[in-house]
């Protein structure tokens, strides 16, 4: 025990006991410690200490041959969860490929309308030109405008074609 | 180079898995511990047993050294490996017991090894009960201060310094 631990003890012991007591304190302990330094405990012997550090190099390789296995674990883990996200957000995103209609193909305003003949410009353009053939057959048919009806039915189915033509071209 | 940073870097090659370094400390340390089980058992092969132990619990053990005093953690687990130890033998006893109704109760006596001489001290050591032997060599073979001591077992100082203080009186009017 060296001096800077006698001072200790005899402040330590001088907090629990009187004076007088704490000094026979100090005395038994360093009496006690005196008697095991007088009785020394064996030495390891060269067998065991070379057998600890055996022992040690063959707990470490253990060791890290668990970690790799376990980072091996995580990554194959990880790269498991990976691949099946991409394979169920790939039927997902097919699903609805397949059940809804990409909203860039016609505009919200056509998509809810209750009329699209009315809503959408290019229809209405073509009910009019209908409507105008329909009564211009109507006219022929009743001899209202007085003009040959065999040249204006050939007339009529000219732009009939023309339209019909124009509504495939866009 | 101090030893303090001697130490140090011993103990960051440990931290690494360097087996260099945990040679280096079994070497520094071995000797203090093999006489702290050896007192504290009586028996060298379970003495041995138990400094082995120590030292694969520090290999394990080694990423949970956060700093402070390594010899205080060290002697922590040393502690706590032999009360792991007493608590085992304690287990062993019970079922012995129960085994054995008809014969006389065991008694608690010095584990003794038959090709070794016993000296004095180990004998009237074995007087003692085991939570004093403990204590009078964590202090003997640690070293550490009072405080340290009284923190590794989770007692206030004054409790430590109470019990100490009976067991070395016992002790040394057993050795007069």
């Amino acid at each position: 025990m060296n001096g800077e631990n006698m001072e200790n003890l005899n402040e330590l012991f001088g907090r629990f006991l009187d004076p007088e007591q704490a000094e026979k304190a100090v005395e038994d302990v360093a009496s006690a410690e005196q008697v095991l330094r007088e009785h020394q405990a064996p030495e390891p012997s060269a067998e065991l200490i070379a057998d600890i550090k055996a022992t040690i190099t063959t707990t470490l390789a253990r060791r890290r041959t668990n970690i790799y296995k376990t980072a091996a674990y995580q990554v194959a883990a990880v790269a498991a969860v990976i691949v099946i996200l991409a394979f169920v957000g790939n039927r997902l995103l097919m699903h609805q490929q397949d059940k809804f209609m990409p909203p860039t193909m016609l505009s919200q305003q056509i998509w809810e309308s209750d009329d699209i003949a009315e809503d959408d410009p290019d229809l209405a353009y073509f009910v009019s030109e209908v409507d105008q053939i329909k009564d211009e057959l109507w006219s022929i048919k009743w001899g209202e405008n007085g003009v040959n009806g065999d040249d204006s039915l050939a007339d009529l189915e000219i732009e009939l074609l023309e339209i019909n033509s124009d509504f495939w071209k866009g | 180079m101090p030893e303090s940073d001697d130490l140090a870097r011993i103990i960051a090659g440990c931290k690494n898995g360097n087996s260099e370094s945990f040679s280096k400390v079994v070497d520094r340390y071995a000797s203090r511990f093999c006489g702290y089980f050896y007192r504290l058992t009586g028996n060298r092969d379970l003495s041995d047993d138990l400094l082995s132990e120590l030292f694969v619990k520090l290999v394990e053990k080694i990423g949970s050294y956060k700093g402070g005093s390594f010899e205080s953690w060290l002697f922590r687990i040393a502690s706590n490996i032999f009360h792991d130890h007493l608590r085992a033998k304690q287990k062993r006893q019970r079922i012995i017991e129960q085994q054995r109704q008809d014969f006389e109760s065991e008694q608690a006596e010095p584990i003794r090894s038959e090709d070794e001489r016993i000296d004095k001290l180990q004998m009237q050591l074995a007087t003692l009960d085991e939570d004093t032997r403990e204590l009078i060599m964590l202090r003997f073979y640690s070293q550490l201060s009072f405080k340290e001591i009284a923190k590794i077992r989770a007692e206030p100082i004054g409790t430590t310094l109470s019990k100490l203080h009976r067991g070395v009186k016992k002790l040394r009017e057993l050795m007069e």
